[in-house]
């Protein structure tokens, strides 16, 4: 067995990195090269001197750190060499642009996940089964009592929600990138057909979906909370980061909503302050990581972002799968 | 019409924090419903069905037997949800593959009354395959109900006031009769939901059902602004609060908790069943030490609460005693509309004239709570800081001109208790907390000093604010020694105050001490754990008080 120095990647700094390559993977400080998996906020960082991506990913990237950025790009399953290691990215199926990335060197492959989901998903591509022989897994959800249904089940109960409560506004609470346009495709495939609002920060990504092809419904932005008598029987796309303070004082007769896969626990639900969750996640579930760690025939698996010992244990006793730990 | 229905319901007021909105649901429920499993839906919302079928520990086993499942992970998901019945209903998701016709429209009635109750005539073998084809048959969204009334758990939510509101509603009838009538045994059928929500108000109807209690508030500054005649002082009694019934001959015996109680306590109903009056009393039952007239503590009554039938020498070891407070109701004559001083007279009144009943000497189990008479504010408060002298928690303070009326009236009782009892001590455990706390770290052990060591000496799971428990949970996952099941040993680090209301030996503790409802008080961040209290100081704050 090898040491951890000797592995292709390793976490250093808490972050994952290959020093082969010298490149940081979703790094949480700025580096001088970053490959980065997807445009959410815990994945990247202001101030790297390069960033490589896919071309989506670099589009919304832009959007959140800046058009002057050093970006550069590549398509899906496109191979491009660094310091001898091939690098491709491969869809992950959790946003717009996300990806798997899978490095090779000396015929060895590697596989980082990224955030993925395994759930159909009309605004990203689908997850892509890619083997590896060592495989790094998020396992945000890694224990058996998550698992999800159809989103198609949940967006209908997201419809019936609004239209049983004509007299009251809906506040949906939502990740501004990726769940927020991933519950707009659904929920125009509903029974509600009432306006949908948006707040500036959800109607920018929207736009950004749109520009790169994405079917969103058309919502209206909301400025300076003006009309707001006239919201009644409609929904409001909000970010989480609204739910608590004096944001939501100047609505009246609200009901109000979060979706997340953690929403599907009662007492995180209780917790959350919410009058209802709606459980609809952009990462895998407890089989999805399984399936994903069985068909990429990874013989190593590492996992990281998430509560890891369930799965550990349940792989190495069950699947007699190697789960090694990196350390951090 | 069923558990479908019921279901539903469920998930309704579970995801609702309006009250009104909660009371529109359960109206339109009872609308859509027949009146039985109405009625069952009543005695579940109310809390009136926690009979444990099996407990979460046997769900959990016979999950992991029949789908072949490790038990370790079980407990695993356990701490992340913190309900036996949720996680096993999680986990259950699509499991089902049986062709057998599905259960989707069992009725409520029929699950409770028959399916459920039936599982405890079967050998566990049988027992096992019949919850089991129950489970594959029901559909996945009944599950948590299922699971939650087998197991005891069943909880939402909702308060018997809001019951209560939503019937009055439905029926345009007064709260307070929709109260009265769902006092006491609210045995589920046909009849006693047509009785809750008939029309006609009929007074026979309730004769066998005490009145809502009134209930005292924690004391507040204003009322030191008013003057002290306007006011009668009694001991608080740490016992059970109680209605002593007699009407039309019967003596009833009911709990705040609206259990009849009878069984438990058979001398005082004997005793009482020979007194000349009708009457409905409120007080407190306790455990006494007639010699010196005072109550013992609050464990030994525990001994007498969940013993029925209790034999003559567990009579004569654990003497009970009545000490009323108010009368109600006398011969039939509702005045809990007259003011209170002039009860208190009523009272007094008849209570002589049954002590004066040679033949029937009820003295050896029942009196009047005795006044107390301060002369001003601080004297009341020097009455308040002896309470523990003689086993009581405080002062009750009730208004002379307030009338009977129920629930927790705002300014008319007040409860001023006796000050808690203080230590600093250092968190050396911590435990994953269930229901609404599952999933963080919130059930505490606390350890004061015994030469160099630290000794444990007190749990507590309340006092600190949701945004401390994050902080504490976050720094309770960074400082863990070691990891026991749930349980993880901490590096001793933080101090916090704990205060309790009494403390005593106990021998089954390694502390040597026991003490009674602690609950963090103060997050000592500015203490080290040099300067937490020692096992001593423990013991010289027992001496102190007796």
């Amino acid at each position: 067995m090898r040491t951890k120095q000797e592995y292709l990647i390793r976490y250093k700094d808490g972050n994952l990195y290959c020093e082969l390559a010298d490149i940081w993977i979703d790094p949480s400080k700025p580096v001088k090269k970053a490959i980065i998996t997807h445009a959410h906020f815990d994945h990247f960082t202001f101030g790297c001197g390069e960033y490589i991506s896919t071309k989506e990913t670099a589009i919304l990237l832009k959007e959140r750190v800046g058009e002057n950025i050093k970006i550069k790009t590549f398509e899906y399953g496109e191979e491009f060499k660094i310091n001898g290691i091939n690098i491709s990215f491969h869809p992950s199926g959790h946003i717009l642009g996300s990806s798997q990335i899978r490095f090779i060197f000396a015929e060895e492959k590697w596989l980082i996940s990224g955030d993925f989901k395994l759930q159909k998903d009309e605004t990203c591509k689908q997850y892509e089964i890619v083997k590896t022989d060592y495989l790094i897994s998020e396992c945000t959800f890694g224990l058996p009592i998550f698992k999800w249904d159809e989103s198609k089940k949940i967006t209908n109960d997201i419809s019936k929600w609004i239209n049983n409560a004509p007299e009251k506004t809906s506040l949906l609470f939502c990740y501004s990138l990726g769940k927020a346009q991933r519950l707009l495709n659904e929920i125009s495939q509903t029974n509600f057909k009432g306006n949908i609002y948006s707040h500036s920060s959800i109607h920018k990504m929207n736009n950004n979906y749109k520009k790169l092809g994405i079917d969103i419904t058309d919502t209206i932005k909301i400025e300076n909370k003006k009309n707001i008598d006239k919201l009644k029987g409609s929904l409001i796309l909000l970010p989480p980061s609204l739910s608590k303070g004096s944001y939501l004082k100047s609505f009246k007769n609200i009901q109000t909503a979060f979706a997340s896969g953690w929403m599907s626990i009662r007492a995180l639900r209780k917790r959350s302050g919410y009058d209802k969750g709606f459980p609809i996640s952009d990462h895998a579930d407890w089989d999805g990581i399984l399936e994903v760690v069985k068909k990429s025939e990874a013989k190593n698996v590492f996992f990281h972002h998430g509560d890891s010992e369930a799965l550990t244990k349940f792989l190495v006793e069950k699947e007699s799968i190697n789960v090694l730990f990196f350390g951090k | 019409m069923s558990l479908k229905n019921f279901s539903e319901l469920f998930v309704d007021l579970d995801s609702s924090n309006s009250t009104n909105n909660k009371i529109e649901v359960l109206k339109n429920y009872f609308l859509s419903n027949d009146p039985i499993d109405n009625s069952w839906a009543i005695y579940l919302l109310t809390g009136k069905s926690n009979r444990r079928f099996i407990s979460g520990r046997y769900l959990k086993n016979l999950f992991s037997q029949i789908y072949e499942y490790p038990e370790w992970l079980i407990d695993t998901c356990y701490l992340k949800v913190g309900d036996s019945a949720e996680v096993i209903t999680l986990l259950l998701k699509n499991k089902s593959t049986t062709r057998e016709k599905k259960l989707s429209n069992i009725s409520l009635n029929e699950l409770l009354s028959k399916t459920i109750p039936d599982l405890s005539k079967l050998n566990d073998e049988e027992k096992n395959l019949q919850i089991k084809n129950i489970w594959e048959r029901l559909p996945e969204d009944n599950h948590l109900i299922f699971n939650k009334i087998l197991t005891g758990t069943f909880r939402v939510g909702v308060s018997i006031g809001l019951i209560t509101k939503s019937i009055s509603k439905l029926i345009n009838i007064d709260e307070e009769i929709i109260s009265h009538r769902l006092m006491g045994n609210f045995e589920p059928s046909i009849e006693s939901y047509k009785l809750l929500v008939n029309k006609n108000i009929n007074l026979q109807e309730l004769n066998s059902k005490p009145f809502p209690f009134l209930l005292a508030n924690t004391i507040e500054d204003k009322i030191f602004k008013d003057s002290i005649n306007d006011f009668q002082f009694e001991w608080k009694y740490d016992g059970i609060r109680m209605q002593l019934i007699k009407r039309l001959g019967n003596v009833s015996l009911w709990t705040r908790g609206q259990e009849l109680v009878n069984e438990s306590f058979p001398e005082l109903v004997e005793k009482m069943s020979h007194v000349k009056d009708d009457f409905v009393l409120d007080g407190e039952l306790l455990v006494w030490n007639f010699k010196e007239q005072i109550a013992y503590d609050f464990s030994l009554l525990q001994k007498r609460i969940n013993r029925k039938s209790p034999t003559r020498s567990i009579q004569i070891k654990y003497p009970i005693i009545f000490i009323a407070y108010d009368l109600l109701e006398i011969n039939g004559r509702d005045i809990r509309e007259i003011k209170l001083e002039d009860r208190r007279i009523e009272l007094e009144k008849y209570f002589s004239k049954w002590q004066n009943k040679t033949e029937n000497n009820i003295s050896d189990i029942f009196k009047i709570c005795d006044l107390i008479f301060p002369k001003d504010w601080p004297d009341a408060l020097t009455y308040k800081e002896k309470s523990r002298e003689n086993n009581t928690e405080g002062l009750i303070i009730k208004k002379k001109t307030s009338i009977y009326s129920s629930g927790r009236k705002k300014g008319i009782w007040w409860k001023y208790k006796v000050d808690p009892m203080q230590l600093d001590a250092v968190l050396i455990y911590a435990k994953g907390g269930s229901g609404r706390r599952a999933g963080l770290y919130t059930d505490y052990s606390f350890a004061l000093w015994k030469d160099q060591e630290l000794i444990k000496f007190a749990s507590a799971y309340s006092g600190l604010t949701n945004i401390e428990i994050k902080e504490l949970d976050k720094w309770i996952r960074k400082n863990t020694i070691e990891k026991f099941g749930p349980v993880r040993s901490l590096k001793p680090e933080m101090v916090f105050e704990i205060s309790f209301e009494k403390i005593q030996i106990s021998k089954r503790h390694k502390s040597g001490i026991a003490v009674r409802f602690p609950r963090i008080t103060k997050w000592r961040k500015d203490k080290k754990i040099n300067d937490a209290d020692s096992l001593e100081n423990a013991y010289e704050l027992m001496k102190k008080i007796s």
